[in-house]
């Protein structure tokens, strides 16, 4: 007999991810009660989480998006449930530190355990997979970027987390929180506006006299072998003796310690992938490009600004996708020698055992570092139009 | 008019070109050929200084190119090589802008002149023009290299292999178009080839070169009845030497009245195409008609032969 029964089809990762979400649910705690700041804390499952009701519409809800994870094949409906699952779980964390706090305490802290951690990285990873399968344009990825920041950032306004620890952790040091973040931000972006100012001069006179090439790319190697504290340690004596002996440095603000330190550092880390990246850029533009452009009679300088530059530019702003996306993450560490940054509330967490103030530094970072990421590698697309090779 | 007088080239000890003068007349199309190191490239970039010569000199219409600043000389050189180099970042029309902008030239008259360029080989405008390289057939990529040298209409055309990498089957329509073009605006083409028969199907006279040497440089017609050197016969080839010769002589040259049967053949056409449809069609004569279709004659295998074995 005729069976008219599709084939069931069971996802892969889909399953993976529904594994996920079922240990997350059932068997690792949604959120840590603590009684003060610093003790450790007892972990309370999602049931014991929130108000009876609410704790079964989101098991409901993450149940049908694990299912939709492992039965549904078309992107859309992946994303669409991961994104269900996201918003679900988001506010529900928030909502669930003010159920969880006795009435009147301000001293009990409530943070998102692993069982929130998994959920969201299992919501997180069937979102990211739905997405490469949709295959978006580069507009299309920054738009989707858009959107998930905005989310977010409705969800931070809203104060619909203002009792989870992290964002009392935040009111406590909200100051302080936004001029480290400018630190940050001037850490990453200066050293690779720097490294960008010097590194592409570089690049290009190493691409046109060969024999300086290796011996830059070695000594620029040797560089990045060196750890970041060790760098900051060579860099304390050259620095402390030209603020001692140079008023010009020191009136700039350049000591053996702080910022100065770290935003060398930084720049030195830089400059490897762009120099490289130039060299390349400029290598793979093709002889008999290069060739015709002489034979019309374009300049030197043409040639270098209206062909080489424009055709090498992919490969450069990948260069540059690497410096930021490692700058973002580098410079936390210069809170080490008193640089600033989200550094500052990752150490001083660390120091106090407060892991949520570790949170308030880290994440930030790594939402930097991913938004950085994903808008470069957009405008790589977006350039790389006209660049590629003749069939 | 080009004149290259003494023109040598050395790299340590050896000579890549040695000694090599000649002179290409206002319209004409000289044809470089020889193997594969024989200096001809060599040779075609030290006219537009590419290649700075160690002796010698090329005067353009008269004025030593030593003189004109470099990119300046270019500009008025149209130059067009074997991968054509297109700007895989530029549109068609913005390619075959390049030395028009360089020179300053207003915008409505640039893109005056690249339409009008598109049109001349037959590229669609409003299809072609903002396609970029990538997008285009190899065909087409060859019409946009040579349509870009010749944007700001140079007196002389530089062409490194610029059939080389079709295949043989669009080659033959690109020779066909690029003489029909060459005819039309009485360009100056210097052309090196490795090919034979590119040679004496483009060339108004031919450079036979060999081991940095010119060999021997003249017409078709002369390099094939009077070879100089043993070289230059094996390279034209003795089998192939009469029919050669065929196709350089028209129907009408050797053309006897009376009539004849069968579909005629044009007075333009060449002995070698004559000779190729009578054994084809088995007919031992056939009419000739000009353009309109009046008879005006008629060709036989007698009237070929006879006229082939005139030549040699």
């Amino acid at each position: 007999m005729l069976t008219l029964r599709p084939a069931l089809h069971l996802d892969r990762l889909g399953s993976v991810i529904a594994v996920l979400i079922g240990v997350a649910l059932f068997a690792s705690p949604f959120v840590t009660y603590r009684a003060n700041r610093i003790v450790s804390g007892e972990g309370r499952l999602l049931v014991d989480a929130l108000p009876p009701a609410g704790a079964v519409a989101v098991i409901a809800v993450v149940l049908g998006v694990a299912l939709c994870a492992v039965l549904a094949q078309r992107p859309l409906v992946r994303l669409a449930a991961a994104c269900l699952g996201l918003v679900t779980i988001f506010p529900a964390v928030g909502f669930s530190a003010g159920f969880v706090t006795p009435a009147g305490n301000t001293f009990a802290r409530v943070s998102p355990a692993i069982g929130f951690w998994l959920l969201a990285l299992a919501l997180a990873l069937l979102a990211a997979d739905a997405l490469t399968r949709l295959r978006l344009g580069p507009w299309g990825r920054l738009a989707a970027l858009s959107l998930a920041a905005g989310a977010l950032a409705l969800l931070l306004l809203s104060g619909a987390w203002g009792d989870l620890s992290l964002m009392k952790e935040y009111a406590n040091r909200a100051e302080s929180f936004w001029r480290e973040a400018r630190q940050h931000l001037w850490l990453a972006f200066g050293s690779m506006l720097a490294a960008c100012l010097a590194g592409l001069p570089l690049g290009m006179i190493s691409h046109r006299v060969p024999a300086l090439r290796s011996s830059i790319l070695q000594g620029l190697g040797v560089v990045q072998t060196i750890p970041s504290i060790a760098l900051f340690g060579i860099l304390i004596a050259p620095l402390g003796y030209l603020a001692a002996n140079v008023p010009l440095a020191a009136a700039l603000g350049i000591r053996g310690i702080g910022a100065a330190p770290a935003f060398i550092a930084l720049f030195l880390y830089s400059l490897l992938p762009v120099v490289a990246n130039t060299m390349a850029g400029l290598a793979q533009v093709p002889a008999d490009v290069t060739e015709a452009a002489r034979g019309m009679g374009l300049s030197r300088r043409q040639r270098l600004v209206q062909i080489e530059l424009p055709l090498a530019f992919p490969v450069i702003l990948a260069g540059i996708r690497i410096v930021l996306v490692q700058n973002i993450g580098l410079a936390t560490v210069a809170a080490l020698i008193g640089g600033g940054g989200f550094g500052t509330f990752v150490f001083q967490g660390i120091g106090q055992t407060a892991t949520d103030l570790v949170l308030l530094g880290a994440l930030p970072t790594v939402a930097l570092s991913f938004a950085a990421a994903i808008i470069l590698d957009a405008i790589i697309d977006l350039t790389r139009r006209g660049a590629h090779d003749r069939d | 008019m080009i004149e290259i007088e003494h023109l040598s080239k050395r790299y340590g000890e050896t000579a890549v070109v040695d000694d090599v003068s000649f002179t290409v007349d206002e319209g004409e199309i000289a044809v470089v050929v020889g193997t594969s190191g024989a200096g001809k490239s060599t040779l075609l970039r030290m006219i537009n200084r590419l290649v700075v010569p160690d002796e010698g000199r090329v005067l353009i219409d008269g004025q030593d190119t030593a003189t004109i600043p470099e990119d300046e000389l270019r500009h008025r050189i149209g130059y067009v090589i074997q991968g054509y180099g297109l700007f895989p970042h530029r549109t068609v029309a913005e390619n075959i802008a390049t030395v028009p902008r360089l020179l300053g030239w207003d915008r409505r008259r640039i893109a005056a002149r690249v339409e009008e360029l598109l049109d001349l080989f037959q590229l669609d405008a409003s299809e072609f023009a903002r396609k970029f390289p990538h997008q285009l057939s190899g065909g087409q990529q060859q019409r946009v290299g040579v349509a870009r040298a010749l944007a700001a209409k140079p007196a002389l055309l530089l062409m490194d292999e610029p059939f080389g990498s079709l295949d043989p089957v669009i080659r033959g329509k690109a020779q066909d178009d690029l003489l029909a073009i060459q005819r039309r605006l009485g360009t100056t083409i210097v052309l090196v080839t490795h090919d034979m028969n590119e040679a004496f199907h483009l060339g108004s006279r031919i450079a036979v070169m060999d081991q940095a040497r010119l060999l021997q440089y003249a017409t078709p017609a002369d390099l094939l009845t009077h070879p100089a050197e043993p070289f230059v016969e094996q390279l034209v080839g003795t089998a192939e030497r009469p029919f050669r010769l065929l196709s350089f002589v028209t129907v009408r040259d050797a053309m006897e009245p009376g009539p004849a049967d069968g579909e005629p053949l044009l007075p333009t056409a060449s002995l070698r195409e004559a000779l190729a449809q009578l054994i084809w069609r088995g007919r031992t004569t056939l009419p000739v008609a000009d353009a309109s279709g009046a008879p005006v004659g008629r060709i036989s295998v007698e009237g070929i032969l006879a006229h082939g074995r005139s030549l040699s």
